[in-house]
């Protein structure tokens, strides 16, 4: 890494000096992507969607056997249908104890025996009729495990796909699959399917599932649709999915009167269901062949949080019944079922199957094409319920089974297994080949090993089946049972693998990336300690004292902000922190101005902006509110404007105008006071033409104004262009002019800050014009506060002369700074969260799309206030009040430190945020919450890392 | 043996900061009369035995729980259901107490008299509650006109934490104020009293603040409840605090005295 180099250089006596200043900054930024890198590889588990989607001819490509040509010709597809409909309730946060009798557990809970229909019916049709545990794979959350359940996949936090933003799956999935086979899907309640599936029903019922409080919205409007439509036939699949019991939970906890009055009600739905469907089950009736799944998509802790990988939130359950009888018992029970008999002396079998199945199963129910990238495997109980009505030709005695009929479906099972896992095995070959992060070479090469396994066995076996074609006889059982045994370990260790790539979280690498982060802050302070001795500060307890108070408090200020990211609330609340902490750093300057009676104004004016960026910030969160689940935010609490008013309109229409007219005086002020860096008059005679065209641009999209006719032509991108343009061109003539140029100046700080001034304006009308029509004020709010940072620096200054001083005194304006920092990020409108980007100022200027323009676009517009200008502004800290005349080495050495500092002061944050997300990755907000902040403070720190670096080159004299 | 040792520390400390050529420019001899001696501070202030001190600590402690008390039994008032006006009735009691108990404590008591001291901490009163005011809302305080009540009424106690006692004591002498809040350097039990409460009731006050934003739905962290909560126990700190500095000075004099 850059790290010996560091120690060469710094042996060399060359501290501070600008080689040793871009190394450090290289070091640096290595240890923190080394860090992050892998700290991101345990926590962030990312999946690539692929756009494949299974066809109906597909499975001609497979070494089994197709269906037999179906007489009605509907609907057989891989495999023969053994249901005709289906109705799915789903029952959100259903517990699997809510289910299952209390007979299975230890003690017997308030909540538990409420579902008796789902008992009585179990006990009832133990063949067509079965209770599964169904054991769900985190994230247990609702939309995930939605996806989970139709895609047969595993959904990650970050599911690398081309639906960046919108939640509809762009996967195969079953409901695709569905309506791609002629079914039509009836769908009712939780608006999430909506979002999911916006265009695959053909009659929809969606309630908002947003208001946790409201526990009956969603299940009245379910039960109003429900049983009017159980009667009706245009239907294949309904899907009805209640919220009441998640929601009970959510506010009431799972031990709770609301929760019991819920179970009671759904268990009259059940009830009620049931016996519709029943009273139309006889020969040719509507519900004929029809399958009631009364399932769970995740369960809940006892609080009814949900999200994480406790037991309590993954187990759920499954009721299957079917109507068609007579059916076949269950062929393959009794291996992973355990049976009880419940409090009235009922019989109730159980048993377990994995969520991940659901979506194979059901298509092989249905006769679909299994989704492209489901990795389950056809349930053989749960396939058996409804299985018994595929040989009801043969079946000719109802109740009791001869082996043939076993033998005769577990030949069926056999192929259907066949097909499940060739179409797996295609999956992870599609899946390795396209990925870029895909699986490990070895456990590819084991799944493959097992397959070829299985495949050489099923080659002898199919040709025992081939001759039962001909010869009415059925391959001898065990060698049908070993072939059962090797696509189950197949697809087994197929599962294993998907789950410990894409559901496990890697402790180990994620606290080695901690523990390189905790050393690469002790690295900085160590540089920076190092810097101070270089200095010549031998007495550096004394000093200390002295500057005592400002560094503790400093001190303190970062730590409480960095452990506020160790609460839910506060990381909502981050903007209004950072601007309660910067007026917290504010008021006590005011306190120090006044104590010596120096810079009252700009104290003051300091103080005066704080509240502006509050409010700024503030309005940003109303706009998160909207769609945010977890952020409540009082709208009364900011000012009550009348959007609407005239007036309001003209004031939004001049007042940004105005501001970018006082930024350009300022910069033209402060550039006319700098005496005088000839490139400097350049780049800010560009950035000033900029600012005149910026107007231009807002005025043709703007209805107030109508542009004189001659200027009718720049409408739509090329103003913006121009813009970028120019700012590219001062970029490079900088860059140009730092190579070519060797710099003479006697006065390095005047030449520093024309560096500055000239690099910022540089930057400036890009991130403006990216900024909308808030840009120029937090231009100018930005420029304010930072003016007012520089000059407050003299509170720090004292009589003695500026090399004995040790670091200790910038630690407090650098924290400001890098609160300012915050500060700008929250006020330009933006939060930690995906929502928060905004994708409008990707497409300013240009309006096809192209993923390298912009994202790096949208990454300006992002951190451009909050890093980009702060970071390369920094200098003007050192500058301003640098007294004339001093050392050269001195001064560039302290550009370093202050530099290190902030690097410091924006790592400790991100440290305190993988702590946090290591501590909560179980926590119901993960990843909805934490996880969008660790991903923004890392890409933050990352970039901020490569700002500084870039400087250290820059301001390298 | 240590007691003679700490003694003479602390009073090379105070020798070293009233001599020093910058705050002996700064004060003003009208107000200072312990700048000439040290042992001249009791006589300048007639109430500064421990006892009476400890008196005068106890009745502005206990106006708080009585103006409490008061609201919640004359006027069935309590601080989370209707905060604007307990907060009334409570910044009435307290800032009569306060303003009672200080202008005993007044600079110069033979040159102002009771009354003017008296006017000068209802002067206080307005002008602290409109500095209050203005620094919360810097520090984030709701700006919403439905908020406004309660603001202004959370200001105006905090000004009877902070800016009365100091208004009532030195009126309108800058060099005091500056050398209290600005500088921190309280010198003598008067000013022990002045400071240090006030200070307790910010820090108490900014402490108040951090539960505001969790997502615990408890009435109280409403604004300005909880503030109101953490200055009043800042306060009640600060007058211990206080009060231990003051015994402590005293025993230091008696001492010296001897």
């Amino acid at each position: 890494m850059g790290m010996p180099a560091k120690w060469a250089s710094g042996r060399n006596g060359d501290l501070g000096g600008w080689k040793w200043a871009i190394a450090v900054s290289l070091g640096i930024m290595l240890l923190h992507s080394l860090s992050i890198l892998l700290f991101t590889r345990g926590f962030l588990l990312t999946r690539s969607e692929l756009s494949q989607y299974s066809q109906c001819n597909d499975v001609a490509d497979s070494p089994c056997f197709p269906p037999p040509p179906d007489q009605n010709a509907n609907g057989s597809c891989w495999t023969k249908p053994a249901v005709d409909r289906l109705v799915i309730i789903v029952l959100d946060a259903l517990r699997f104890d809510f289910v299952a009798p209390s007979a299975f557990f230890a003690e017997k809970k308030p909540w538990m025996d409420k579902l008796q229909a789902i008992h009585k019916f179990a006990s009832q049709n133990q063949s067509t009729a079965g209770i599964f545990k169904a054991i769900a794979d985190p994230p247990t959350t609702s939309l995930q495990r939605l996806k989970g359940l139709t895609t047969g996949g595993l959904p990650t936090f970050i599911d690398v796909g081309n639906s960046f933003g919108a939640p509809a799956i762009v996967e195969d999935n079953l409901i695709h699959q569905l309506v791609q086979n002629g079914k039509r899907v009836v769908m009712m309640g939780d608006d999430t399917w909506l979002q999911l599936f916006p265009h695959h029903f053909v009659r929809s019922y969606p309630f908002p599932s947003f208001n946790v409080k409201d526990l009956d919205t969603v299940d009245n409007g379910c039960i109003m649709n429900l049983f009017p439509t159980l009667y009706e036939e245009d239907w294949d699949v309904l899907i009805a999915h209640f919220l009441g019991v998640d929601h009970a939970g959510h506010i009431f906890g799972v031990d709770s009167t609301p929760m019991i009055q819920k179970l009671e009600q759904y268990n009259e739905i059940i009830e009620k269901v049931v016996s519709v469907l029943e009273s139309q089950s006889g020969p040719g009736g509507l519900h004929e062949n029809t399958m009631l799944l009364v399932m769970g998509d995740h369960g809940q802790t006892i609080n009814g949080d949900h999200g994480g990988g406790a037991a309590e939130e993954v187990e759920t359950a499954i009721f299957a019944l079917s109507l068609k009888k007579p059916p076949l018992p269950p062929p393959a029970a009794a291996d992973s079922s355990s049976c009880k008999l419940d409090m009235h002396g009922r019989r109730i079998c159980i048993n377990s199957i994995p969520q991940l199945d659901f979506a194979a199963t059901v298509s092989a129910l249905l006769g679909l094409p299994f989704p492209f990238g489901s990795i389950g495997r056809v349930n053989s109980q749960l396939f058996s319920l409804a299985g018994g009505t595929l040989n009801q030709e043969k079946s000719t005695t109802g109740d009791d089974s001869s082996p043939l009929e076993v033998e005769n479906w577990m030949q069926y099972y056999v192929n259907v297994l066949c097909i499940n896992s060739w179409q797996v095995k295609k999956y992870i070959d599609v899946y390795s080949s396209l990925s870029l992060i895909g699986f490990s070479e070895k456990d590819l090469l084991h799944v493959s090993k097992l397959y070829a396994e299985a495949q050489e066995l099923w080659s002898s076996t199919s040709k025992n089946f081939s001759l039962d074609k001909s010869h009415k006889a059925f391959a001898p059982l065990p060698v049908v049972k070993q072939q059962l045994d090797a696509y189950s370990k197949f697809l087994g260790s197929v599962a294993a693998l998907a789950r410990s790539n894409w559901t496990e979280f890697n402790l180990k690498l994620m606290g080695l990336g901690f523990f390189i982060m905790l050393s690469s802050l002790y690295l900085h302070l160590f540089l920076i300690r190092r810097l101070d001795k270089q200095c010549g500060l031998q007495s550096c307890l004394s000093r200390y004292s002295r500057e005592f108070f400002g560094v503790t408090f400093a001190c303190i200020l970062v730590l409480i902000r960095a452990c506020s990211f160790l609460s839910n609330s506060f990381i909502l609340e981050e903007g209004r922190v950072a601007s309660f902490l910067l007026a917290t750093i504010a008021i006590y300057q005011l306190r120090c101005a006044i104590a010596k009676k120096i810079m009252l104004l700009e104290a003051l004016g300091l103080c005066l902006l704080v509240p502006m960026l509050r409010i700024s910030i503030e309005l940003g969160q109303l706009k998160q509110a909207v769609n945010s689940l977890f952020l409540k935010v009082d709208p009364s609490r900011t000012l009550g404007i009348d959007n609407d008013s005239q007036l309001w309109m003209y004031v939004a229409e001049v007042l940004p105008i105005s501001a970018l007219i006082m930024v350009a005086c300022l910069l033209y002020k402060s550039t006319a006071s700098c005496s005088s860096q000839g490139i400097l008059k350049y780049v800010v005679a560009v950035t000033l033409c900029n600012y005149m065209l910026i107007p231009l641009h807002w005025a043709s999209d703007s209805s107030l104004f109508s542009l004189p006719p001659f200027l009718e032509g720049i409408k739509g991108n090329i103003i913006p262009r121009v813009t970028y343009a120019a700012g590219l061109l001062q970029l490079s003539l900088l860059a140009i002019s730092q190579l070519v140029v060797r710099e003479r100046a006697q006065n390095l700080e005047e030449c520093t800050v024309a560096k500055v001034l000239a690099l910022l304006s540089a930057w400036s009308s890009t991130i403006i014009i990216l900024s909308g029509k808030q840009g120029p004020l937090v231009a100018l709010a930005s420029s304010i506060g930072g003016w007012c940072l520089t000059r407050l620096m003299a509170l720090e200054q004292d009589t003695r002369s500026e090399s004995s001083r040790s670091s200790l005194s910038y630690v407090l304006p650098v924290t400001q700074w890098s609160l300012l920092a915050v500060c700008m990020f929250f006020s330009t409108g933006h939060w930690c969260a995906f929502d928060g980007l905004r994708y409008a100022a990707a497409f300013i200027g240009f309006d096809e799309f192209n993923l390298f323009r912009q994202a790096i676009l949208l990454a300006i517009d992002t951190f451009g206030f909050s890093h980009i200008l702060p970071i390369f502004g920094l200098p003007l800290l050192v500058a301003f009040c640098y007294p004339q005349r001093q050392n050269k080495q001195v001064f560039s050495m302290r550009l370093c430190q202050v530099y290190l500092i902030y690097g410091f002061i924006t790592a400790v944050p991100v440290t305190f945020t993988m702590l946090c997300v290591t501590i909560h990755r179980r926590h119901l907000m993960v990843w909805g919450l934490f996880a969008p902040k660790f991903v923004f403070d890392i890409v933050g720190l990352l970039l901020g890392d490569l700002l500084i670096f870039l400087s250290a080159l820059y301001y390298n004299a | 043996m240590s007691q003679v040792g700490g003694q003479t520390e602390t009073s090379r400390l105070e020798f070293g900061s009233s001599s020093s050529p910058s705050s002996s420019i700064l004060l003003q001899p009208m107000n200072h009369p312990r700048k000439k001696a040290p042992e001249s501070t009791d006589a300048a202030v007639p109430f500064a035995s421990s006892l009476k001190l400890l008196l005068l600590h106890l009745i502005c402690a206990l106006g708080l729980p009585s103006a409490f008390w008061v609201a919640f039994n004359s006027y069935s008032l309590s601080l989370i259901q209707n905060s604007a006006q307990t907060l009334l009735v409570v910044w009435a009691i307290e800032a009569s107490v306060v303003i009672l108990v200080y202008s005993l404590l007044r600079r110069n008591p033979d040159q102002c008299s009771n009354v003017k001291a008296i006017v000068r901490g209802l002067l206080g009163l307005l002008a602290g509650a409109l500095v209050n005011a203005l620094g919360a809302i810097v520090l984030g305080a709701p700006v919403g006109i439905q908020h406004f009540t309660k603001t202004i009424h959370w200001s105006l106690l905090m000004s009877v934490f902070t800016f009365v006692p100091a208004a009532s004591v030195f009126g309108s002498s800058w060099t005091d104020w500056h050398r209290i809040f600005a500088q921190t350097k309280p010198i003598g039990s008067t000013d022990f009293m002045i400071c240090f409460p006030a200070h307790g009731a910010v820090i108490g006050a900014w402490f108040g603040a951090w539960p505001m934003p969790l997502d615990w739905e408890r009435p109280w962290q409403e604004w300005p409840i909880c503030v109101t909560y953490g200055a009043i126990f800042g306060y009640l700190l600060g007058l211990v605090v206080s009060f231990g500095f003051v015994v402590y000075n005293n025993q230091r004099k008696h001492a010296k005295g001897e």
